[in-house]
């Protein structure tokens, strides 16, 4: 698998005229619906991300949270909707997307699953290096190298020829971390990143994740660790039943929420 | 005659048992691979229903019912094949089956989330099936494919009504000069017994190492 252009995404067609992403955006959701069966889990929903920020996204479970982040990278694909992603457009509804568009955008958008999905088989190096290798054509000592850069950054170098079974789970969150940083990207996804995790554990992901904030990376956070979110995030955004209900500054959304529905719900996990 | 000359009669009939199980195991093994893909993997709906229907035909099918059709059947219409031949190819058939059910149940096994962290890191499909979860599923299915190996080799015994000289064989000649017989067939008994144990013996080694480091 040879390197592909970054201009490949968004090659399937143009944007239409009314949606306007601005470029500015990181990544611009307009009007994403999903329907499994006769279910609707996501009824309409807009989001902009802004480069360099971070959104936190919040609400009871069944909401649509994780179903929305893995929309960001196609790992769902929407009934309807539009998705650019710096600004370019990566879902229509319509055009169906070309195996190289779909790698592309991929290669831009990172991903952090709440249970980890490391590699059992592969050591944590090879976690680490196997999309640089075969997505990027690196060779092994290339990729082992920028490898090493990354586990160094999670803090997790010297663990660098453990499998992943030999790693506690916070280990093996900083590990996927880095993995989901060996491609580059430019946006990060977090789905749940700490929720598999006592408090302890996943404190250490959570500053690794705080650090990658500082850096400057722009992250799309699914998270129940409110303090993380009110502390890190540029915005929360509350979701409940496949829409947004409310959005806004952390403090303000956590402290004094405009939705009955979200002082139910951080009453709820304040209280749990 | 004593047990021992017995012995010496029925090891005459070890390479034919182990050339009808290995040739068997070797075809089911390759064989069974695209069966496999087309079953799971085809986009084309018709394609994993017909292969599917022809891998439960083929597995409904009696081995001995089998070989008949491919030694006798085709030799009247078609070809005429050697017994070895159409033992091992009949064999091949059926374990080629059983072998892509047993893939097939080893890569449903794999965690999805394996799947969701190939795809999110930009590998495409062929690719994560190779580096991904074929060798996750490799490591579930080595148990039932050893059960399965030991298996064949005990159905490898069928080899023997066409005249493949195998353990069966010489027992069944063997009996027929002797009146020892039930010496002769216990003792062949033991013989595949023996047989099968370094397979069991590699099958565990071979689950370990796969395993080393896989455990969650």
């Amino acid at each position: 698998m040879g390197t592909l252009p970054d201009s490949a995404v968004g090659s399937a067609s143009s944007p239409g005229a009314e949606s306007a992403p601005g470029r500015q955006h990181a990544v611009t959701l307009r009007s994403i619906v999903k329907r499994i069966g006769g279910t609707e889990i996501l009824r309409g929903v807009d989001l902009d991300v802004e480069p360099g920020t971070v959104v936190s996204i919040i609400g009871p479970s069944g909401a649509g949270k994780s179903t929305l982040l893995r929309c960001v990278n196609l790992l769902e694909t929407p009934t309807s909707g539009t998705i650019h992603v710096e600004g370019r457009l990566v879902f229509s509804g319509t055009a169906a997307m070309s195996r190289g568009a779909l790698t592309a955008l991929r290669r831009r958008v990172g991903m952090v699953f709440q249970s980890f999905n490391l590699f059992p088989h592969l050591t944590v190096l090879r976690n680490v290096s196997l999309a640089q290798m075969r997505v990027l054509g690196r060779t092994r000592s290339e990729a082992d190298e920028r490898s090493m850069d990354l586990l160094r950054r999670v803090g997790m170098e010297h663990k660098h020829a453990s499998y992943p079974a030999q790693c506690s789970g916070g280990e093996q969150q900083r590990v996927a971390i880095a993995r989901a940083l060996s491609l580059d990207p430019s946006v990060m996804l977090f789905d749940e990143p700490t929720s598999a995790l006592d408090a302890e554990l996943g404190l250490e992901v959570l500053n690794v994740m705080r650090q990658l904030a500082a850096d400057g990376m722009t992250m799309i956070v699914v998270t129940h660790a409110l303090h993380f979110a009110g502390d890190v995030s540029d915005r929360i955004v509350v979701m409940d039943h496949g829409r947004i209900i409310e959005s806004g500054d952390p403090q303000a959304v956590l402290t004094e929420p405009s939705q009955e529905r979200t002082r139910r719900f951080l009453r709820a996990v304040l209280e749990g | 005659m004593s047990a021992l000359d017995h012995l010496t009669v029925l090891l005459r009939g070890v390479p034919m048992t182990l050339a009808v199980t290995a040739g068997a195991l070797a075809l089911g093994a390759v064989l069974g691979l695209p069966v496999m893909l087309l079953a799971t993997r085809s986009p084309w709906r018709p394609v994993r229903g017909a292969v599917r229907l022809v891998v439960d035909l083929v597995r409904g099918v009696p081995p001995i019912v089998w070989i008949f059709i491919l030694y006798y059947g085709l030799a009247e219409h078609v070809v005429r094949l050697e017994p070895l031949t159409a033992s091992i190819l009949g064999l091949g058939l059926i374990s080629s089956a059983h072998l892509a059910e047993v893939y097939r149940s080893g890569i449903l096994s794999v965690d999805a989330g394996q799947w969701a962290a190939a795809r999110a890191l930009g590998l495409g499909e062929a690719r994560l099936f190779v580096d991904v979860i074929a060798p996750q599923a490799l490591r579930i299915a080595v148990p039932p494919a050893a059960t399965f190996a030991l298996n064949l080799l005990k159905d490898s015994a069928i080899a023997s009504v066409l005249g493949v000289t195998d353990v069966a064989y010489q027992a069944n000649h063997e009996a027929q000069t002797s009146f020892d017989t039930l010496t002769l067939y216990l003792l062949a008994g033991v013989l595949y017994i023996v047989l099968g144990l370094p397979m069991a013996v590699l099958s565990r080694r071979v689950d370990r190492r796969l395993s080393a480091g896989l455990a969650r």
